[in-house]
């Protein structure tokens, strides 16, 4: 697929789809720095379990660089389509993939990619902290490590850098030697983020990460994502609304598996061009 | 589509403002009627009123602000509680010039202030606050956008006023200078009142479209061409 033709092909596209819905590209792609290439872009994008299609026909370009909130009521798709992007829906069986889902200009579900270096560049942070029952230390250079990095020095410098870039650094560089479990529940989910950063990355996608913390720490995370804005493409799903608003620079509203509004962030949550997307931000939804 | 207590508080609130400017129009009505009779025995009825006013404006201020801070709307609900703001402030300010008005009605005769069209001046301007809450009451667009071709009506009406006295003043006997500058004074009060009903008129069409239509394309040539004039 051409990437420099994705804006026109995904117009086509949602006219000749089963979805007679617009899709709305984000107008401000052409600013962009890296020369207005898109980082992932989905056409016809579709996923199935079973026979249900979980994720319709969905066109779409996920801008480089900018922070891309996902946003719908439970069972929507938004999860399952930002686990598409690394493939962890593969390790459901049911499971499977229509249309094209591109990376870089590499197809995600091509026959020769490569899974684990896939997720080597598209790291993902979970909903409930999952750090291993290890050493801060050992938890950051697991990647590292599985990727072939040995010398200590290397990984002490990218123990440090990920935990800098995670805003964690300060609170505990002292207690690098100490188990992450002990951590509280918002510096496990940084430490789970700075995890992801060790391998360098270029995509981050977040799947609800600040659900299971409290205000407190919330703010940290949103703090964090404002902090690795312009470094990283970042996906987020969430179901706090205030918290897409707050933190990302588009978003996408999906509903019942089809990508209804797809906009600036600014512009879906004061004027929203679909009825659907108005009635679900403003809670009218029956 | 499923109507939740936000969306009634939002009605409450929508209420609340269609009773200030019912208090409003009211008290505008007053403040012309003793202009025309220049009578100035509800000078102090009127001053009263708009302290009601003000502790209204007040009060909506306070509970618009309570609502975004607890409730924190986006999309039309956002637009109708900023919109609600904006004309609660009009209205406050439309309430202030009627008691302009009425303030100078010592300073005129009636025989004076005939010499001019206030009342229907009066009438227009009214007649813009109605429709403008009106609009505001219905969603309605096309009759917002009424309310904004109207006011260049009152303008030109303001403008003529101001030719005259302008005019006039340089011939006139030194006693009737002040009733010159009063009758300029309560033309320039009623021509604000259709400026407020004018903005009032754009915040509804920016509540229905989302688009901020205030100093929009050719508003800044239609200034200046009235400066020439």
């Amino acid at each position: 697929m051409q990437m420099t033709a994705v804006e026109k092909e995904a117009q086509t596209s949602a006219a000749a789809g089963s979805s007679n819905r617009e899709i709305f590209l984000p107008p401000e792609r052409q600013r962009i720095k890296d020369g207005g290439t898109p980082h992932v872009s989905a056409k016809n994008f579709s996923i199935f379990y079973g026979n249900f299609e979980a994720v319709k026909k969905v066109t779409a370009d996920i801008l480089s660089k900018y922070v891309t909130a996902i946003i719908g009521p439970s069972g929507c798709g938004k999860s399952t389509f930002l686990r598409a992007i690394n493939r962890m829906n593969d390790l459901i069986p049911s499971c499977y993939a229509t249309g094209t889902l591109m990376f870089d200009g590499e197809d995600i579900y091509g026959r020769y990619t490569d899974e684990v270096q896939l997720r080597k560049k598209i790291g993902m942070v979970f909903q409930k902290p999952n750090p291993f029952p290890k050493p801060i230390f050992d938890n950051i250079a697991y990647g590292p490590r599985l990727h072939g990095v040995k010398d200590k020095k290397t990984l002490e410098e990218i123990v440090e850098k990920s935990l800098r870039k995670a805003a964690l650094w300060d609170e505990v560089k002292d207690r690098l030697d100490r188990n992450a479990l002990g951590l509280s529940g918002g510096q496990q989910q940084r430490l789970c983020v700075a995890r992801t950063l060790a391998v360098e990355p270029d995509i981050l996608l977040l799947d609800e990460p600040t659900s299971a913390l409290d205000p407190k720490a919330t703010a940290k995370i949103e703090d964090l994502i404002e902090e690795l804005r312009g470094s990283y493409t970042i996906l987020i799903v969430t179901h706090n609304m205030q918290q897409a608003s707050r933190v990302s620079d588009y978003t996408m509203f999906y509903y019942e598996g089809d990508l209804i509004e797809y906009a600036p962030t600014k512009q879906l949550f004061t004027n929203p061009r679909d009825q659907v997307t108005e009635d679900y931000i403003t809670g009218r939804f029956s | 589509m499923a109507e939740r207590p936000v969306h009634e508080h939002i009605k409450d609130l929508s209420n609340s403002l269609v009773i200030l400017s019912d208090k409003v129009l009211k008290n505008f009505s007053l403040s012309m009627d003793a202009l025309m009779k220049c009578d100035n025995m509800g000078c102090s009825q009127i001053k009263l009123a708009d302290g009601e006013i003000d502790a209204s404006e007040v009060r909506l201020e306070e509970q618009c602000l309570i609502f975004l801070a607890l409730q924190q709307p986006v999309a039309k609900d956002l637009r109708a509680i900023i919109t609600i703001l904006k004309i609660n402030n009009d209205l406050e300010r439309i309430g202030d010039l009627a008691v302009h008005i009425v303030e100078r009605v010592p300073e005129v005769s009636s025989e004076f202030i005939r010499q001019f069209d206030f009342q229907k001046m009066g009438a227009i301007a009214k007649e813009m606050v109605q429709k403008s809450i009106q609009a505001f009451v219905n969603r309605d667009r096309e009759l917002a956008e009424e309310v904004c071709d109207m006011d260049e009506e009152l303008d030109a009406m303001h403008r003529a006023v101001f030719k005259k006295v302008s005019t006039e003043i340089r011939q006139a006997d030194v006693n009737q200078t002040t009733q010159y500058i009063v009758s300029m004074s309560v033309s320039r009060y009623i021509e604000r009142i259709g400026d407020h009903a004018t903005r009032i008129a754009r915040e509804v069409i920016y509540l229905v479209t989302g688009e901020i239509v205030r100093h929009s394309e050719g508003s800044f040539e239609k200034l200046i061409e009235s400066l020439k004039d």
